[in-house]
């Protein structure tokens, strides 16, 4: 027999057992991997699952944290809302209460306000007027009665020219064709560099007007009361000095020309109250005019030519060629060059010098010099010179005469005319000289 | 020197009307005194005097009214009148008025010497 041919059938089931068993322990071996692969997947399951349960329990904290701000945050709002809407109210009350009255437009000059003392000025209701336009309501006259035009009305030119403009002269008509004396202030409302309305305040100033009035009638009245007794003394001394009712000794003759002078004094400080009160009650008004500047200057030269002569004063006058037909007003002019001139007559000693030049360089302004060789200003003194009711001492001690007023209404009128006045006096007894420069063109008649 | 014309003073003030009255008679004026407005207007309507001195601020009718009524006359439209007063011209609105009834002059009294007053009525009548 041959071994190698013969196989039992014990030796093939043991190669397939073998197999088999191999194939087991494979399987077995990849079971235990896989079971472990489960397990660690398990644990970290377990662990996402703990990491999920935090997530979840903080995300509830702050949803509760939400719902707790948003409800305190709507509160707040209503809140706001609430205290905005009051402090509306209260702004909105501030506005339509003002003693004034007051109109808003928006940038085409349409009303978009107008407040309570508004609509009682003119006579309208506000939902009558809210939306029109401003020309159409509150039509405004000029002191002389002619309408004053839409492009020239004060809310046009502050929609225009994005600046305030102011009007004392207008008057306002109301619905019922009356009228009153009104003043406006028209302002611009600007936002970012643009004009998107404008505010118009206004109040009726009928009562101002008749106060002023008043002021000035008192004023008018009691110079005229003080000089009634004045020029009673005037007339009769001066009769009485002529000889019109029988001679008088030297003596006589000397008294009564120191109740004549003393009573030119007084005349003339009433003058000079007069005006002082003119000019600070702004009554005092200014009329430019053609004047012939140089022949008003001779003509208060030649009325200060007596003194000038007595004096033996050497005097001399200079005006330029082209002012024969300037714009200004004749009598202030006037005031101005003689006040000056009398101080310098006044405190010039005998056979001294002065010297008045009035020049013009560019037609728009004059410079007027008066320079003398008198007792001058004292330094320490230059500062009050132009006060009310102030004289130096160097010449109150020479000359007890003099109201103390001109040269603080010389100073008015010059600055009320757009003018300069100013002075120099180095030392005493050195002479002054003072300058006034005097716009001569362009002045429109004011009242100042 | 005109002699033997007319002048009225209407003059409130007694001791100013004096004055005036003394030195127009001793220049040879002939003089006619009224105290008042309506006394002047009367007076002026019925002499007819050659030249008024007339002064603002008196009782009954004052010197603007008394102007104004006098010049609604014919022969009012006329006559010289040199308003002698102590009220002063700044006051804008009644210079205008009083200008608008075309006085001849106004002179502030207080400034004016009598004699220079008559200088200034003879240059006028002498026209």
């Amino acid at each position: 027999m041959d071994k190698r041919a013969f196989k039992s059938p014990s030796d093939d089931i043991i190669h397939d057992l073998k197999i088999l068993a191999a194939e087991k322990e494979s399987v077995r071996r990849k079971l235990v991997v896989t079971a472990a692969k489960l397990a660690a997947t398990a644990e970290k399951l377990a662990a996402t699952a703990k990491e999920k349960e935090v997530v979840r329990r903080k995300l509830a904290v702050t949803a509760a944290k939400l719902e707790l701000s948003h409800r305190t945050l709507e509160k707040n709002v209503l809140e706001r809302t609430k205290s905005l809407e009051i402090v509306r109210a209260k702004e909105r009350a501030i506005l339509l209460s003002i003693g004034d009255g007051l109109i808003a437009t928006d940038e085409k000059g349409r009303i978009i306000l107008i407040n309570r003392t508004a609509e009682k000025l003119l006579g309208t209701p506000s939902a009558d007027v809210v939306g029109k336009l401003y020309s159409e309501i509150a039509l405004l006259e000029d002191e002389y009665g002619t309408p004053v035009q839409p492009e020239k009305h004060p809310v046009k030119m502050a929609l225009k020219s994005g600046t305030t403009t102011t009007g004392t002269t207008y008057y306002n008509v109301r619905n019922d064709k009356t009228k009153f004396p009104v003043a406006i202030t028209v302002t611009p409302v600007i936002l970012g560099g643009k004009v998107i309305g404008t505010i118009k305040v206004f109040r009726d100033i009928t009562n101002d007007r008749e106060v002023d009035k008043a002021k000035t009638e008192f004023v008018s009245l009691a110079s005229h009361q003080l000089r009634t007794p004045l020029s009673t003394v005037n007339w009769y001394a001066e009769m009485l000095l002529a000889g019109d009712v029988g001679g008088l000794n030297d003596k006589q003759k000397k008294y009564l020309d120191e109740v004549y002078r003393s009573n030119q004094r007084m005349v003339e400080l009433v003058n000079a109250l007069l005006d002082v009160s003119n000019l600070e009650l702004g009554t005092f008004v200014i009329e430019p005019r053609s004047t012939d500047i140089c022949k008003l200057a001779r003509d208060v030269i030649h009325e200060q030519k007596p003194q000038i002569d007595a004096r033996k004063i050497r005097f001399r006058f200079t005006c330029g060629r082209n002012l024969s037909s300037m714009r200004a007003d004749p009598r202030l002019l006037r005031m101005v060059i003689q006040n000056i001139l009398a101080n310098s007559v006044k405190y010039t000693p005998p056979g001294g010098k002065i010297s008045l030049s009035i020049t013009s360089a560019d037609k728009k302004d004059m410079l007027i010099k008066i320079a003398d060789s008198g007792y001058g200003i004292p330094r320490r003194q230059h500062s009050k010179i132009f006060t009310k009711l102030f004289r130096a001492d160097n010449v109150r001690e020479k000359d007890t005469d003099g109201t103390g007023l001109g040269l603080y209404i010389v100073k008015s009128i010059v600055e009320k005319s757009g003018g300069k006045i100013w002075f120099e006096s180095p030392r005493e007894n050195r002479g002054t000289t003072f300058y006034v420069r005097l716009p001569i063109k362009g002045a429109g008649r004011k009242n100042k | 020197m005109p002699k033997n014309k007319t002048i009225l003073i209407i003059e409130d003030e007694k001791s100013l009307r004096g004055a005036l009255v003394d030195i127009l008679l001793l220049k040879e004026f002939v003089t006619l005194e009224a105290k008042n407005g309506k006394e002047g207007l009367e007076f002026a309507l019925e002499k007819h005097p050659d030249l008024i001195l007339l002064d603002l601020i008196m009782p009954e009718m004052d010197g603007q009214t008394f102007l104004k009524k006098l010049r609604e006359d014919a022969w009012g439209k006329k006559v010289p009148i040199i308003i002698l007063t102590n009220l002063s011209e700044t006051n804008k609105q009644s210079a205008a008025q009083v200008a608008s009834h075309e006085p001849t002059l106004y002179l502030i009294k207080s400034d004016w010497k009598l004699h220079d007053i008559v200088d200034k009525i003879d240059k006028l009548l002498k026209i």
